[in-house]
């Protein structure tokens, strides 16, 4: 690679004439680089176009996602153009991916707006991705340098903190999905939330295309949900929520909504993702500044999250999310419906939940991350997961987390607070387990099965579902796999 | 809630006890305790005798012959620098290793850490200690302190309920071992029933021989990367003999006292001697005239104060 | 009524032995176990009254069983929890909740309703036994 590779033209009479040049040439390919604490790092699948030399498509991206364009422009010397200027400085093959590269791109810190996720994807994500000598351009991962992440608000409430508002602790948090999505008035839909609340979970959700349509205006399913939610708590005497989802067609509709949210006392507000990052940010400040949790429904995100050689990785915009300030977002479940392998959802998860994380290329985190005291995600499982998979459960996300069994509350045979029961039962018993020093991975079945013994709506469960799985291969794996020390 | 083993597992029909003793580390333990401490024979074989009978109990217990936990706090007697403590840290190590307390850690405490001050100090202080205590081993050293009979007020009669009622009701969490002077011991328990009772084992430590003496100076000196001089060994034989005849003799204590005295003279000697250069030798050698500069040697650590000594008693 | 606050709820009371192994869990994760009581347990109701400090210096939870035992000797006829506190960084709060003690008598709580403008109401959760006053709730 180094005996083909272009070297940067430093001659500025030559650099800077009239015309078109390598982007490797024009100094964006810097193979000796060392990346400053403050840098920005951008980690990029390229897959270039054949006959395109990697290195060049790299340096064409760092180029193209900072300050170049297709020819030589003389304003370049009005500026203190190497710095702004980023850099690639390491371009590797994948493993067992002919065609496919890494390449790390280096930014300066002083190309972003603090405190801003629209300028810093406009620019690591913006016109590069439709860059014709690519075939296909993936973000795969980034390293936000601290004094970065200390332009954030990061999010509104925090793990801890919304712990202490539910008075919840040493569990999951249950949740679940009102079904049916679509079609049920304000008065039927209040009643799915109140039998599932009493049965015995912490929360329910609006699903993420219930706005206010014909067959449920807005306030409507508000004023029914808040009803729900009190009369539960007074008959557990525990804290309950709903999720209201206030996501709506502008800024002022959204904040409109959210203010009725709080004055009829919710702890918990929703969005989805599609609403766009500057939106997101606002809620996320408009939640800080209200006492509210903030719920992100990830709507829209495999349409550029789910292949693995174009788009943007999850961890990305699981780290986005947590500079913009939720406090909550889905991150798969390993054994639901929804995509998501072991190793690269763990990855997620201690990208929501840790103080820092260190780089673990098994879990497809390349790079150190330190958080900064960001406060940290809830992550939230859901998507086809049942009572009978706690076990499961438990052992690939750990403790703080929301498990939404949606269909596994409501189908229940003998109604939903019956479901409802039957998932808290499941998760207590397990959670009582582990703390005990079981080996809940292997024993976990034996486990619900005794905890069924003296809850019968556990064992109707474990026998409606007890065949359901999803097993299908990942199109999202790392590509790294963990060499036996390191798994041992 | 909880199931416990017992309830599903299968009684054995047989058991193999010296697996047992080799699996449970108790030879471990009894190996340790024989190489590691010099002497005390009677205080061995009482070990020995405590962790067959232990053994013999847990087969028992695993066979459904017996259910109860047996009682197993003791009383360790003897005069000061005889091993209390050590023996108390291995028997704390035996018990854990045999099941009967779950960390073995040993906590040591005397009056002043049980008994308060004032009303209503007591019982938290007590109660403090024996939560530290719990999953361990209570070493209560100088326990007749405890009693005060010439003080109707006093509150160590207070620590002195809670003791008993936690030995009674927390057997499986805590053993208590009560330590002392042989015949205040005695008067102790004769005034206390209640403890006496509650005392399943009590061993009797017996004073170092002069030998002894001499041998557990030896490693005491080892283990600080010294020795003696040849013409210094026979002068501690003849200070051990001394010493023992002087007031507040406390067995090991008083050798590793002497023992720490003739360190400081060492240096002192080296300091106003030392010509050039002294190599390890000369650093780590205890000389007869670090030693006979005691006043062991001249009539004893000041008859005075041993008089007033006795006069405050 | 059954409170379901805390980390089991639904699972049978605790034994004594329940208490230890979860107790024990707690102490091995390095956090420290407290005991804490109350005759208002109102879900936003955040201090029970302490039962001693929280013990952060004892290895075996068989002294965490001793003070609920000491606890309800006191206060046997009304909710007690035990909580553990863990203080590492980013954390530095409850890791842990468990009721160990409940009244024989849960009367549970009222909903009031405060009719507002529009359709909006105001609800207020009551524990039916505040009506009375502190010491006087539970039998």
């Amino acid at each position: 690679m180094n005996d083909m590779t272009p070297q940067t033209v430093t001659d500025a009479k030559k650099r800077y004439s009239a015309g078109v040049m390598k982007y490797a040439q024009m100094g964006y390919w810097e193979p000796d680089y060392t990346p400053k604490e403050t840098d920005v790092i951008a980690l990029f699948r390229i897959t270039p176009q054949d006959g395109v030399d990697e290195v060049e498509a790299a340096a064409a991206v760092a180029g193209e996602s900072s300050t170049a364009t297709w020819t030589v422009v003389w304003t370049d010397r009005l500026t203190n153009c190497d710095k702004y200027r980023a850099k690639a400085y390491r371009v590797d093959p994948v493993p067992n991916a002919p065609g496919e590269f890494f390449a790390y791109i280096a930014y300066d810190l002083d190309l972003f707006e603090p405190g801003s996720i629209a300028n810093l994807t406009a620019s690591i994500i913006g016109n590069v991705f439709g860059f014709k000598p690519l075939k296909a351009l993936r973000l795969e991962d980034m390293r936000l340098p601290v004094a970065y992440v200390k332009t954030f608000q990061g999010p509104a409430t925090g793990i801890v903190v919304e712990r202490e508002r539910l008075n919840c602790y040493g569990r999951p948090l249950l949740g679940a999905t009102v079904k049916p999505k679509l079609g049920l008035s304000g008065r039927n839909y209040g009643r799915v939330v109140y039998e599932a609340l009493k049965g015995g979970l912490d929360f329910t959700k609006d699903d993420e295309n219930i706005n206010s349509q014909p067959f449920m205006h807005w306030r409507d399913r508000f004023l029914y949900c808040m009803e729900a939610v009190n009369r539960a708590s007074a008959a557990t005497g525990e804290v309950k929520g709903t999720y209201l989802n206030v996501t709506a067609g502008t800024m002022e509709e959204m904040y409109a909504r959210a203010e009725f949210a709080k004055s009829l006392g919710s702890v918990i507000v929703m969005i989805d993702l599609v609403i766009g990052y500057t939106a997101i940010q606002s809620m996320a400040k408009w939640a800080r500044d209200n006492d509210m949790i903030l719920h992100l429904h990830r709507a829209g995100h495999s349409t550029y999250t789910r292949q693995r050689s174009h788009g943007v990785s999850f961890r990305v915009i699981a780290k986005w999310m947590r500079l913009a300030g939720v406090d909550h977002l889905h991150a798969g479940t390993v054994v639901g419906k929804l995509e998501g392998d072991p190793a690269t959802t763990k990855g997620y998860y201690d990208i929501f939940r840790e103080e820092r994380n260190p780089m673990a290329l098994e879990n497809g985190v390349f790079f150190d991350q330190d958080w900064a005291s960001l406060n940290k995600m809830m992550p939230v499982a859901s998507g086809g997961i049942h009572a009978g998979q706690m076990h499961q459960l438990l052992t690939y996300l750990g403790e703080d987390v929301v498990l939404q069994f949606g269909g596994g509350t409501i189908g229940h045979p003998h109604g939903i607070a019956a479901g409802a029961t039957a998932n808290r039962v499941a998760l207590e018993a397990m959670v009582y387990a582990r703390n005990a020093g079981r080996d809940i991975w292997n024993e976990g079945e034996d486990i619900l099965r005794d905890a069924a013994k003296t809850c019968t709506p556990l064992k109707q469960a474990l026998d409606t579902w007890k065949d359901v799985t999803f097993d299908y291969a990942s199109t999202d794996a790392p590509d790294f796999a963990p060499t036996p020390e390191v798994s041992a | 809630m909880t199931e416990t083993a017992d309830d599903t597992a299968p009684r054995p029909e047989t058991v193999d006890l010296a697996r047992a003793f080799e699996e449970s580390g108790t030879r471990e333990v009894l190996r340790e305790l024989d190489e590691e401490m010099i002497g005390l024979a009677p205080v061995k074989s009482r070990i020995r005798e405590t962790a067959a009978l232990l053994l013999v109990d847990q087969a028992r217990r695993r066979m459904g012959l017996a259910t109860e936990t047996p009682t197993l706090h003791m009383s360790f007697t003897g005069n000061p620098g005889t091993g209390k403590t050590t023996v108390a840290l291995k028997m704390a190590s035996l018990l854990h290793r045999l099941g009967y307390v779950r960390k073995g850690h040993l906590v040591t405490v005397t009056r002043d850490d049980l008994v308060g001050q004032y009303i209503g100090h007591t019982a938290p202080k007590t109660k403090e200690v024996l939560k530290k205590a719990m999953g361990g081993v209570l070493f209560i050293d100088e326990a007749y302190y405890l009693y005060r009979p010439e003080n109707e007020r006093d509150y160590g009669q207070e620590a002195i309920e809670i003791l008993l009622q936690v030995m009674e009701n927390n057997r499986d969490d805590l053993v208590v071992i009560l330590a002392g002077y042989a015949d205040r011991m005695d008067r102790f328990f004769e005034s206390n029933p209640g403890f006496r009772s509650r005392i399943a084992h009590h061993i009797e430590f017996p004073d170092y021989t002069d030998a002894e003496l001499l041998q557990i100076s030896e490693i005491m000196l080892s283990e600080q990367n010294y020795d003696f001089a040849p013409e210094a060994r026979a002068a501690m034989a003849d200070y051990i003999a001394l010493r023992r005849q002087q007031p507040h003799f406390a067995n090991a204590r008083s050798i590793r006292n002497a023992l720490d005295r003739a360190r400081l003279r060492q240096a002192n000697r080296l300091f106003a001697e030392a010509k050039g250069p002294l190599g390890a030798r000369e650093l780590s050698t205890i000389t007869e005239t670090d030693l006979r500069a005691s006043r062991v040697f001249r009539g004893g650590l000041g008859t005075d104060r041993a008089r007033m000594a006795q006069a405050a008693e | 009524m059954r409170l379901t606050q805390g980390t089991f709820s639904f699972l049978p009371d605790f034994t004594d032995e329940d208490i230890r192994l979860q107790a024990q869990y707690a102490i091995d994760q390095g956090w420290a176990v407290s005991v804490e009581w109350t005759d208002d347990p109102h879900p936003r109701n955040t201090y029970w009254e302490m039962w001693g400090h929280p013990m952060f210096d004892n290895p075996d939870a068989a002294a965490v069983v001793f003070e609920v035992n000491e606890c309800r000797k006191e206060h046997g006829s009304k909710y007690i929890r035990v909580i553990a506190f863990d203080a590492s960084p980013g954390w530095e709060s409850i890791r842990m909740s468990f009721i160990v003690n409940r009244p024989a008598e849960e009367p549970g709580f009222r909903l009031v309703r405060q009719e507002g403008e529009g359709r909006a109401v105001r609800y207020t959760i009551q524990s039916y036994a505040a009506d009375r006053p502190e010491g006087a709730r539970y039998a």
